[in-house]
């Protein structure tokens, strides 16, 4: 039993600063929560608040039952994987797993049964005797995960742990934490600012700017329903297009038009849209809800390619339409286009959003 | 053109030439380095008829050793310099490695106004607090003590060393800290099971500063102690006799002095130079 519950958190560094404001975030017991954002948003903070490693300046922070707002780290009984491993180096991984539990003086024959299975678990057996220095990144961060392992305790704690290994080597750890959470089911809380993390690990999605959370959701539903025009462009990869459009009713058939291109809008948002007849909003298309060629009528437009990124498996077209630029991802691969061709792509209904120009909010039905 | 605006004597020798030039160059700067140091073990060995023709005649003996090592006072010296550097040393190193660990990691005013502290006495010429603790050590009646030598050395091996002891920790990773907080460490806890461990080898090079600053210091141990406390440095320069300069024996004196930093330099560089580098 180990909930999290963080209630009107606050922190502030001197007078100046207002790293994290007002958080409210519900996680439940065995849930894995992903915070993210760009660097600087406040997610680390968080984190390192709900650690006991920053004091909070207001607000109320919870694991199960305890508000643990000025419990020192030691008595919060969490665990935390570091960026950088943050291994003893002083001590073989043998002693920096039984490192926790010797605290706690658990006798020697637990410590070493808890050692065993953790070191099962990640592959650990042919290292313990090694110290952290002789170990691959991987193999660190892998110690690192059976520290923490081994302690068994109520809350796991990652902050941007894959971030200092290698592309390939953070697919990897990606799906053995998974798998890890998977066996242990565990109350976790993980800081990225990788969205593809956040996204793959994370039964929910919590995204910060500015030491504000924005929104919080399963990772489907922060994709498909952006609470604001910066979780539409923070979450996908590539980022969604945005494009300026005016607002056009002409006698209930509600389109959009900007520079280079015309869009007829069918979908529950055009009453929304109706209502803002003559103004400005801001479209969102994703790279990859846009197809090549004149599929569906009335929401193609011309574009002329400046890039062309041939990935094998699909290509990713950077285009120009009027003054804007969009890109278009899932355009097959055998397609032959060139820089400078002109070519015809195509918005998926339903898949339109709209954002207010001033507040970034959706407009939606 | 650059090529030619260079000096065209180095690239015109063949590549054993240059080898040849770079030894001799390197030698030549060695020697510049020891020749003193020859020449006071050369003086060291030499009878009292000959110090002054060092380079010439061939008599030599280990009298100027066993007459220097028959004076008490001067055994007494060694043992005294010996005893307060070790003293200082670890008196020092409780308060540096402490006082460096906190200028690294915490910010706050107290931290502040311990770093300003500190760089104030740092700036003051050494010299310039000799004769204000002269007066002071009379008036607490510690003039000629260990305590009234003791006390000056270990507060300037704070004000020199924290800031070693700094940069030390700031090149340590304070995550490890973090992590042993987490993991069930208070704060002195984590400093003194992780951090502390972790900078041990800049803490043994850091000792061995300590050691022979205090080893090596003169102008304490020349203006704070008298007939009580005699300090090696003081006691050698007091060869200088109505009978004339006892070279001979000064010299025999000297080079027993210089065994600790000739045995450290032997054998214990390596760790020097790696903590150093931390």
């Amino acid at each position: 039993m180990a909930a999290i519950k963080l209630e009107k958190l606050n922190k502030h560094y001197g007078t100046l600063f207002h790293a994290v404001k007002d958080v409210d975030l519900e996680i439940a017991d065995k849930e894995f929560v992903a915070l993210v954002g760009p660097s600087g948003c406040g997610k680390s903070t968080t984190l390192r608040m709900i650690a006991g490693l920053e004091d909070i300046t207001s607000g109320d922070i919870r694991i199960g039952e305890r508000v643990v707002n000025h419990l020192p780290p030691r008595d919060r009984d969490v665990a935390m994987v570091f960026q950088n491993y943050a291994l003893y180096q002083h001590m073989s991984v043998y002693d920096n797993l039984a490192f926790g539990l010797r605290n706690k003086k658990t006798p020697e024959a637990e410590i070493k049964a808890a050692i065993d299975r953790a070191a099962g678990m990640l592959g650990l057996h042919e290292l313990l005797q090694r110290k952290p220095k002789q170990l691959s990144g991987g193999q660190q961060q892998r110690v690192a995960l059976g520290r923490c392992i081994v302690r068994n305790p109520q809350v796991f704690l990652f902050d941007e742990p894959l971030s200092n290994l290698d592309a390939k080597l953070r697919a990897q750890m990606r799906i053995e934490i998974k798998r890890l959470h998977a066996e242990i089911p565990t109350t976790s809380v993980f800081v990225t600012h990788d969205q593809v993390e956040a996204m793959t690990l994370g039964d929910r999605v919590v995204i910060m700017r500015d030491g504000r959370v924005q929104q919080i959701g399963t990772p489907l539903q922060v994709y498909g329903k952006p609470a604001n025009k910066f979780v539409a462009g923070f979450i996908g990869a590539p980022a969604m297009n945005f494009i300026e459009v005016t607002v056009r009713d002409q006698a209930g058939a509600v389109s959009v038009e900007g520079d280079g291109l015309r869009l007829t809008v069918g979908g529950p948002e055009a009453p929304a849209l109706a209502a803002r007849n003559g103004r400005r909003v801001i479209l969102g298309l994703r790279p990859e809800h846009l197809v090549l060629g004149n599929s569906v009528q009335g929401l193609g437009f011309d574009a002329r390619v400046e890039v062309v990124e041939q990935l094998g498996s699909e290509i990713l077209l950077e285009t120009r339409v009027g003054g804007s630029s969009v890109t278009a991802a899932r355009v097959p691969a055998e397609t032959v286009v060139v820089r400078g061709d002109q070519v015809r792509l195509s918005a998926q209904p339903g898949r339109l959003h709209f954002f207010d120009p001033e507040t970034e909010l959706p407009i939606s039905g | 053109m650059a090529m030619v605006m260079r000096s065209a004597f180095l690239p015109q020798l063949p590549p054993w030439g240059r080898k040849a030039m770079f030894a001799l160059v390197l030698a030549a700067i060695c020697f510049a380095f020891a020749f003193p140091v020859l020449w006071l073990i050369l003086t060291s060995l030499r009878p009292e008829s000959g110090v002054y023709y060092v380079h010439r005649g061939t008599e030599f003996t280990f009298g100027n050793f066993a007459e220097v090592l028959r004076e008490d006072r001067i055994v007494e010296a060694f043992l005294n310099s010996a005893l307060i550097a070790t003293l200082a040393t670890v008196f020092s190193l409780l308060v540096t490695v402490s006082s460096g660990y906190m200028l690294s990691r915490f910010t706050g005013p107290a931290s502040r106004l311990w770093f300003g502290t500190i760089y104030v006495f740092r700036c003051v010429p050494y010299i310039s607090w000799v004769l204000p603790l002269y007066f002071v050590n009379q008036s607490w009646g510690i003039y000629d003590t260990y305590v009234g030598l003791l006390l000056p050395h270990v507060a300037v091996h704070i004000c020199f060393f924290s800031w070693l002891m700094k940069g030390f920790f700031d090149g340590i990773d304070p995550s490890m800290e973090y992590a042993a907080m987490i993991d069930g460490c208070t704060r002195w806890g984590a400093f003194i099971r992780v951090a502390v461990p972790s900078a041990l080898p800049a803490i043994s090079a850091l000792a061995v500063l300590c050691w022979l600053f205090t080893w090596n210091e003169f102008l304490f141990a020349l203006i704070l102690t008298g007939n009580r406390v005699p300090m090696i440095t003081v006691v050698m320069a007091q060869f200088v006799t109505e009978m004339g300069l006892r070279w001979n024996l000064m010299a025999a004196t000297a080079v027993m002095a210089l065994a600790p930093a000739f045995l450290i330099a032997l054998f214990g560089q390596k760790y020097v130079i790696r903590g150093l580098r931390i």
